[in-house]
């Protein structure tokens, strides 16, 4: 954890983890014996599910949980769905879990491969969006986003990893293939590739621009990129893809090579796992494998209380299970101790102004948390910019009262969609 | 499953700068203790003794107040411990303790915790403690009163009163070193201009005041007093003479960057700071007190809101859709 230095006049800077000169091949974890994957589609007592315990399935096999479902998941091993559960995501939101016992047999199921020859945008959306670094491919397919311009990242969000430096530095080669491919999927005019300052790369496309960005948090976040780079301000309450620009990973950009090379899909992540001691490590996993199997192959121990953070320290959401599977975007994990991790309080707003100092959206933060706290969500949106926020979490990490104020400005964002969704369906039934 | 363990759920981010209420209000008392520790051996026991029941009384009060109004104790964060210091810093040594208890009574009852305790304060509430006793019984204030039984081995004047009551030449008793070097009459905490200077520029170099404010507020002082004394230098004292005086430095480091009563943003924290030190010339050249700092703070802290409403606009309010 990076504390505020001994002088504190100046702003902390959070440097990003860049990646080390000479990167070595990530360490394979091997495939556990059950596999866990999670549905974003909630289970309804009233129906007969489509899939159920018992059921045979094989690798590469697309998971509906009832049969008009959309939402699916693609099985990276095959063998028998040994339960089917509700799992509990963020804001009361409910996905389905899916635990499958390894059969280990070669049983593969390849919808893909005789699409692979005709770079169509819509198979792409189809059979690809699961692939490792999920790539953001429906969006892309989707005429009502007109998106001119998509932006690979090789850099990564977060502050705890090194992922798509990885796939920057190491595999340029499928890189380059995977911006040419999806230069003949998408038609797309203007690709920019982002490259952490500091880092060279052979990654040379006529016509693409490479972007250097700072390595300071949290200038990697696409809204910041959107800003200093692309001098575009993504108005409040907008997303980059509404203004046109769509992100990808070079991790998804890899993935998709890899898929046409090989005309199947893939399921190996490489996730980076950074232990108690801090220590971080790159680590290639199968796609629904359990955090602990990870974490016993490192030798990690955790004990009651300690944390288990899936995604960055600011960006991340921390799980209750040591069986939280590994998903398809899910680039780091970080475990703390009990004894370190830091509390928050129930303490009011000192005004000390810190938060206002560090919030790049110039948010008035001492505010804006006084009118979350009292839940006039309508007037910390009206009066106080909530949802200029560019969720970089930075306000809460400097709070001298340690309040929890992004998780304030995330519940009250979906409070406030609520309201919104409220309003329209009044407005629709009068 | 086997393996349940218990981990805790939290919110993003999972980091923290490890900064604390409790942490920056303890840095600020460390600051603070130069200034407390030569006003002790100047003015033997006595000021000790104003300081000690100021601190426990402040303490005491906050802890009765939480328990009245039910709600978590909040003494740990010694902001209660910081009020009473300061507030036992402005007093002159020989105060009686009823006045102390009053004062640090009124200061933190109604300058903090009628408005909800930490944060919610409009007013400083040192300066609330402060200004009620100026009021109700102002003859405590008058430091060549209130230190008639002490020898001092420097003029035994306080500078402002004298300046107020024998003019200009006055200001020929004190020279700026021996203002800086504590060589005055005074409070408690607020005659050693060197060691306020340290302790306000450690605060500053930590991060744990508003260093804008600090600085425009000097800037107020040292502009508007050397525009008075270049419109009339035989009525006004020079701009030196009223930074090293009296409250002035005191006010400019603890009293008028206290977080709640202060505006936030750079601009608002400039033209408050700056207000302040105009103020404070203004009363004491053209006022009846010989001190302005403790109505001049007061007031900016009442305007303090309408000024922070001048802030930057926010990442993608009022951008058109393009
Ligand atoms: S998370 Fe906090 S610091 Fe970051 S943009 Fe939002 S309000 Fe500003
Ligand atoms: S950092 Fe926390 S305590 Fe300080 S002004 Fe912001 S919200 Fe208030």
């Amino acid at each position: 954890m990076i504390k505020r230095p001994f002088i504190g006049l100046f702003q902390p800077k959070l440097k990003y983890d860049l990646l080390e000169a000479d990167p070595k091949e990530p360490e394979v974890v091997p495939v556990p014996s059950n596999i866990l994957l999670l549905l974003n589609d909630s289970l309804d007592s009233s129906k007969i599910t489509f899939i159920k315990k018992g059921d045979q399935v094989k690798k590469g096999e697309k998971l509906f949980l009832y049969k008009e479902s959309t939402e699916h998941v693609i099985s990276s091993v095959s063998g028998v769905i040994k339960r089917v559960e509700s799992y509990a995501g963020e804001f009361g939101n409910i996905k389905t879990s899916i635990v499958i016992g390894n059969e280990n047999n070669d049983d593969f199921v390849n919808d893909f491969k005789e699409h692979a020859d005709k770079f169509e945008l819509d198979a792409a959306a189809k059979f690809l969006k699961l692939l490792p670094g999920a790539p953001p491919l429906e969006i892309l397919a989707d005429p009502a986003h007109k998106i001119h311009t998509l932006v690979i990242s090789g850099v990564d969000e977060d502050i705890s990893s090194t992922v798509r430096q990885y796939f920057l530095t190491t595999e340029s080669a499928d890189l380059k293939e995977g911006i040419q491919i999806l230069k003949k999927l998408t038609q797309i005019p203007k690709i920019i590739l982002t490259v952490p300052e500091g880092i060279s790369v052979d990654t040379e496309i006529s016509g693409m621009q490479v972007f250097n960005i700072s390595p300071v948090y949290p200038d990697a976040l696409p809204k910041m990129i959107m800003k200093n780079q692309l001098s575009t301000i993504v108005p409040q309450g907008k997303t980059c893809e509404d203004m046109g620009v769509c992100f990808i990973s070079s991790e998804a950009v890899v993935s998709i090579a890899k898929a046409y090379r090989d005309k199947s899909i893939h399921f190996e992540k490489i996730v980076c796992v950074t232990g108690k001691d801090g220590v971080r490590k790159r680590m290639k996993v199968l796609i629904g494998t359990p955090v602990i199997s990870i974490l016993k192959q490192l030798n990690i121990h955790t004990n009651e209380n300690d944390r288990i953070v899936i995604g960055g320290p600011f960006n991340g959401f921390s799980t209750f299970t040591v069986y939280h599977p590994v998903g398809p975007c899910m680039d780091s994990i970080i475990v703390q101790d009990s004894g370190s991790i830091p509390y928050v309080s129930d303490s009011a707003c000192i005004n000390c102004g810190k938060c206002i100092k560090i919030c790049p959206a110039n948010i008035p933060v001492n505010l804006l948390v006084r009118q979350l706290a009292a839940n006039l969500f309508e007037d910390a949106e009206e009066k106080f910019d909530l949802e200029a926020c560019i969720e970089c979490g930075l306000c809460s990490y400097v709070c001298t009262a340690k309040i929890p104020i992004f998780q304030y400005i995330r519940l009250g964002k979906h409070e406030l969609l609520k309201i919104k969704a409220e309003v329209e369906t009044e407005g629709a039934n009068a | 499953m086997p393996n349940r363990v218990k981990l805790t759920v939290s919110h993003a981010p999972f980091w923290h700068d490890g900064d604390s209420v409790c942490k920056m209000n303890l840095t600020i008392i460390l600051a603070a203790m130069p200034a407390v520790i030569f006003g002790i051996v100047q003015f033997g026991i006595p000021a000790l003794g104003v300081i000690l029941l100021a601190v426990s009384c402040s303490m005491f009060f906050e802890l009765m107040m939480n328990f009245a109004t039910k709600r978590s104790l909040s003494i740990g964060d010694f902001d209660a411990a910081l009020i009473g210091l300061l507030f036992g810093m402005m007093l002159p040594a020989t105060t009686p303790w009823w006045v102390v208890v009053t004062g640090v009574f009124v200061a933190i009852v109604i300058g903090k915790q009628i408005y909800g305790g930490l944060g919610a304060n409009p007013f400083n509430p040192v300066l609330i403690g402060v200004a009620i006793l100026m009021v109700s019984w102002p003859g405590y204030f008058d430091f060549d009163g209130a230190l008639l039984n002490y020898e001092f081995s420097h003029e035994a004047l306080a500078p402002l009163a004298a300046l107020k009551h024998q003019g200009v030449a006055a200001v020929d008793f004190f020279s700026t070193t021996q203002l800086l070097m504590g060589q005055q009459t005074g409070a408690i905490g607020s005659t050693f201009g060197l060691g306020l200077i340290i302790g306000g520029i450690f605060l500053i170099l930590r991060g744990c005041i508003k260093w804008e404010i600090t600085i425009a507020y000097i800037a107020g002082i040292i502009i508007t007093a050397l525009i008075f004394n270049l419109s009339d230098s035989g009525t006004y004292a020079g701009p030196m003479f009223h930074l090293f005086a009296g409250y002035t430095l005191f006010g400019a480091i603890f009293l008028a960057t206290e977080n709640s009563s202060s505006p936030v943003n750079t601009i608002p924290m400039l033209i408050y700071g700056f207000l302040g030190g105009l103020m404070v010339i203004l009363i004491r050249n053209l006022g009846v007190y010989p001190d302005g700092t403790v109505f001049a703070i007061l007031i900016i802290n009442l305007i303090n809101p309408l000024i922070d409403y001048i802030r930057p606009k926010a990442l993608g309010r009022g951008v058109n859709n393009a």
